[in-house]
């Protein structure tokens, strides 16, 4: 008894001491101190400079594609916070998580801060001398590379950073910029201008009454999710749209919706014609297709249909009955429709239920043309890495730079990628911070962040007229040893044409004359400087332009008889990678607060995870935090098991982004890479990667560890029944529908 | 429990009510606006300055305004240390000085365009914030003090120092007190009103 006692005072003593010292060492200044820190002061500062009051500098968000106006709270020289600039009409004033974690990529501590240049099987930090003097060596003025000698690899790059990189590749006569993004969305672009025209329709969410998503998370991974959220609050204001979501695992829309339906990936399109089989039936729509493909539409009969999708047929029958009873509808096709070998048929099935239902130029229009057309981005694709790794593998290609982009760790493993590259000689990465491609390179320049640099930026995906981004440094450069990646694209330039760019003393003074040469186009009078001051002070150019039509092409639909993949004993599993909002393809990794945030679904954090259906880990025993082996034909991973009811029985599912093995204190060890287990399965008309047509085979290894998630247990609310749910086959849906069809 | 337990729990109670009075020796007390005694007196330490200001010069001898100088306190949390080029504004019209060592010094720094690295007299936990603003808004501009009584109720009487030195314990239990008492709203009433007692007022 009495040596419990001691205990205790024992347990209180070091509470006492220890406890406190290591609280107070853990928490700054935390006592009233005088002569310890000194007080930042200025000499000369401009007149609006207030210390301790923020100040708002226009600028535009570099995280996605999306090209969102931002602004950027500065005080004492700091960029402490962004938030949406509402001159822009894409964010709309508005910003998404992704984009505030933005000064996270700026204050990374594993940023780069000098060049690097390898030496023995390491990089070694060497200084701009050494770096430039490599560079020159290789691509200066007596450079004699030339053609297919050289590729210059980047994700999507737009703005006058495109134009000079395209100069910088003329220079060499080589056509080899290869735009490459892991999750390009270039199958929907592809059967999406075969069938309306246009590659990116811009898509009116707020005027439809019906959305019917085929797999497409407008909400998280669109093409422009900031837009498009305020798009979807005003779709939801009364009288309320309907969303129907139709995906084999649910996405951050799917949650969102009021009828998610699970379908067996790869027969969205089946499920497509299926509806369009229903609608033409109606009288109003009869007459809607020509008589060839309607004939080969009775194929698609409900009962064929529902077999093959494993949707059942009376849910095809009320969906059908929904879109005639609710125009205009949108009817959308996303990514888990798009990645398959019969990815392009599955999208252009989908927009056919547009042309049916007249959806075109009611919510769905065309894009204006850009009145700057070489600054739109380059589209990007995976056939054309397919394409570089060729003329790597073959030896061809002696130089390749790299930029925006990391295949060693995107690139499927049957691509052999970072094997081949090194069969290159010399190879440039341009970063702002070391990734897995960028430690294979021989020269690695280190970039600005995006909140340190100059550009401009246009957005793929134009929502309302077309819109110039202007980026400007929102603080001063961190690191002195760090260039923006246009000064040195420049100065290759200078060296290799010393008279063409002779007027640019640096890339900010080529962007001014560029953007200020555009004044007629924004029908501006203003002197240059003066247009160029409120282009800054807005970060945006805008140019009001009506939409254009689409033109329906029926034709490119290539109907038959209704096909599905055959079962695979080996590989009995589909494989549905998922796209996290936040990590995307993995660049944003090394953002501790994206790491940090539970996923939407799941709640996860700083893990990966296998998605199962309750009742196929019931069948096969598996219990949350199970380790399984996920093998494909071509790889396999060891992952936990979480058992996730919106996911169909037959799939398992993965996030893409973690297990980076080179990208930080942040990214490195944490889950695993499923890019890896990708099968080599290509859509058949545009030989783009069908990302989601891999076929796995689950295993236990016997092995179970907690997976860390902010959500309770999974056993439905524990009993309490705080949120009533209704499975979907058994909800009234007929009370929706006044008529129901056939 | 045990009667050796109790006895703990005295004796922890005891070295609880002992710990807070050695952490707060300073009684409650004195009127706002005194920089005499208010039972929170506490000199800080002499704080070696790049350049010995003379604070009793300009804000004793000159009766030059706080806010001249400090021109951020009524706009911002921090009050802030002048801009060096408002130090020039005078100094390089006032011919009598220049050759005193400190003004010297002063014109090294303006020729080699580098801030002075003053040291913080007056630093806060970094938990706490405090705001200037507020609280010269409020006593200067509505209550119509004088400033050198305004400021004076945290930092003392600066003008009759050279260099600032911390005079008052800027503890909780200080700014609390302070908080507690009634003080006007403005000038030209009689209605009064207490400073905020919410944590998160200073704890954000």
């Amino acid at each position: 008894m009495s040596s419990s006692i001691i205990d205790r005072r024992g347990f209180l003593r070091v509470l006492g001491i220890s406890g406190t010292a290591a609280t107070l060492a853990g928490c700054g200044n935390t006592s009233i101190e005088s002569g310890v820190e000194l007080v930042e002061s200025y000499v000369q500062p401009e007149d609006f400079v207030v210390p301790g009051v923020g100040v708002y500098y226009a600028s535009t968000c570099a995280q996605c594609g999306s090209g969102c106006g931002i602004m950027g709270r500065v005080r004492e020289g700091r960029i402490l916070k962004l938030e949406g600039n509402p001159q822009s009409v894409i964010s709309g004033g508005k910003i998404c998580g992704l984009g505030q974690a933005g000064v996270q990529v700026h204050y990374n501590p594993d940023r780069l801060t000098t060049p690097m240049m390898r030496d023995g099987d390491g990089l070694k930090p060497v200084s701009w001398e050494k770096a430039g003097a490599a560079l020159s060596a290789r691509l200066g003025a007596s450079s004699p590379i030339s053609g297919e000698q050289i590729a210059f690899l980047t994700g999507e790059i737009s703005g006058h950073q495109r134009v000079l990189l395209d100069l910088f590749m003329d220079s060499f006569k080589s056509t080899n910029h290869v735009v490459y993004e892991a999750l390009s969305p270039a199958i929907g672009q592809a059967a999406n201008k075969a069938v309306l025209g246009v590659e990116q329709p811009v898509l009116q969410i707020d005027k439809a009454r019906l959305i019917l998503s085929f797999g497409n998370d407008f909400l998280g991974t669109g093409p422009s999710p900031v837009h498009m959220a305020a798009q979807y609050a005003r779709f939801r204001k009364a009288p309320r749209g309907t969303l129907i979501q139709i995906e084999p695992r649910m996405t951050l829309t799917g949650a969102n919706a009021d009828r998610w339906y699970a379908i067996k990936p790869g027969t969205e399109g089946i499920f497509a014609l299926g509806l369009a089989n229903s609608l033409v039936q109606h009288q109003a729509y009869a007459h809607a297709l020509p008589a060839d493909i309607a004939s080969v539409l009775k194929l698609y009969d409900k009962e064929t249909v529902s077999e093959l999708t494993g949707v059942h047929a009376d849910t095809l029958s009320h969906i059908a009955g929904m879109l005639w009873e609710n125009s205009p509808s949108l009817v959308l096709a996303g990514p888990s429709a798009e990645g398959h070998a019969n990815g392009f048929q599955n999208v252009a099935a989908i927009q056919l239920l547009n042309l049916i239902l007249e959806n075109n130029g009611k919510t769905l229009q065309g894009q204006p043309a850009h009145p700057f057309p070489q600054l739109e981005p380059a589209r990007s694709s995976t056939a054309a890495l397919a394409k570089l790794d060729a003329l790597m593998a073959s030896g061809q290609c002696q130089t390749l730079l790299v930029m925006g982009c990391n295949p060693v760790f995107t690139a499927p493993a049957f691509v052999h990628f970072a094997k081949h590259m090194e069969k290159v000689p010399f190879k440039v990465a341009f970063a702002t911070q070391l990734d897995e491609t960028a430690n294979q390179c021989d020269l690695v320049l280190p970039l600005l962040s995006p909140l340190e640099a100059f550009g401009t930026h246009v957005a793929g995906y134009q929502p309302k007229g077309v819109e110039v981004m202007i980026q400007q440094p929102l603080m001063e450069r961190l690191y002195p040893e760090t260039r923006a990646f246009g000064d040195i694209l420049l100065d290759l330039l200078k060296q290799r044409n010393p008279t063409a760019y002779k007027a640019f003393p640096d890339y900010y003074a080529y962007l001014k004359t560029a953007v200020t040469k555009a004044k007629p186009v924004f029908k501006s009078s203003a002197s240059d400087d003066d247009f160029w001051e409120d282009a800054l002070r807005n970060g945006v150019l805008h140019l009001e332009l009506p939409p254009t039509g689409l033109q329906a092409h029926t034709e490119a639909l290539k109907l038959g008889k209704p096909q599905v993949s055959e079962s695979d004993t080996q590989y009995p599993f589909y494989f549905v990678p998922s796209i996290k909002a936040d990590l995307r393809d993995g660049r944003h990794a090394n953002l501790p607060w994206l790491q940090e945030s539970p996923d939407p679904l799941t709640t996860i954090v700083w893990d990966s995870w296998v998605e199962i259906h309750p009742s196929t880990a019931a069948e096969m025993q598996i219990r949350e935090g199970d380790i399984l082996s996920v093998q494909s034909a071509t790889g396999i991973v060891r992952v936990k098991a979480y058992l996730f009811p919106g996911i169909q029985p037959d799939t398992v599912s993965m996030p893409l982004g973690q297990g980076h093995s080179q990208y930080g204190r942040y990214a490195n060890d944490v889950g695993v890479n499923p890019f890896k287990i990708l099968n080599p399965i290509f859509d058949e008309r545009t030989g783009e990667l069908a990302m989601y047509a891999t076929r796995v085979v689950i295993k236990k290894t016997g092995e179970n560890a907690m997976v860390v998630k902010d959500e309770g247990p999974t056993n439905v609310q524990q009993g309490r029944k705080l949120v009533a749910t209704l499975a979907a086959d058994q909800a009234a849906l007929a009370k929706e529908v006044s008529r129901v069809t056939q | 429990m045990t009667v050796r337990m109790k006895i703990m729990l005295v004796w922890l109670s005891l070295l609880m009510i002992c710990g807070s009075a050695i952490a707060e020796p300073f009684v409650q007390g004195g009127a706002i606006g005194s920089q005499t005694d208010d039972g929170f007196n506490a000199l800080g330490p002499v704080v070696e300055q790049p350049i010995e200001f003379p604070h009793n010069t300009h804000a004793g001898q000159m009766g030059i305004n706080c806010m001249y100088c400090h021109t951020y306190a009524r706009r911002s949390a921090v009050s802030g240390i002048p801009r060096l080029d408002k130090c020039m504004g005078c100094h390089k019209l006032i011919e009598s000085v220049k050759d005193k060592p400190r003004i010297k010094k002063l014109f090294e720094y303006w020729e080699k365009k580098q801030a002075i690295p003053w040291k913080k007299v007056h630093d806060l936990p970094d938990f706490v914030r405090f705001n200037h603003e507020r609280h010269i808004q409020r006593f200067y501009f509505r209550e119509d003090r004088p400033v050198r009584e305004v400021c004076g109720y945290c930092h003392g009487d600066v003008a009759s120092m050279t260099t600032a030195r911390r005079v008052k314990a800027l503890s909780m239990g200080w700014c609390v007190s302070c908080h507690q008492k009634d003080h006007l709203e403005n000038v030209s009433t009689t209605k009064t009103s207490n400073g905020p007692n919410d944590c998160w007022q200073c704890h954000k």
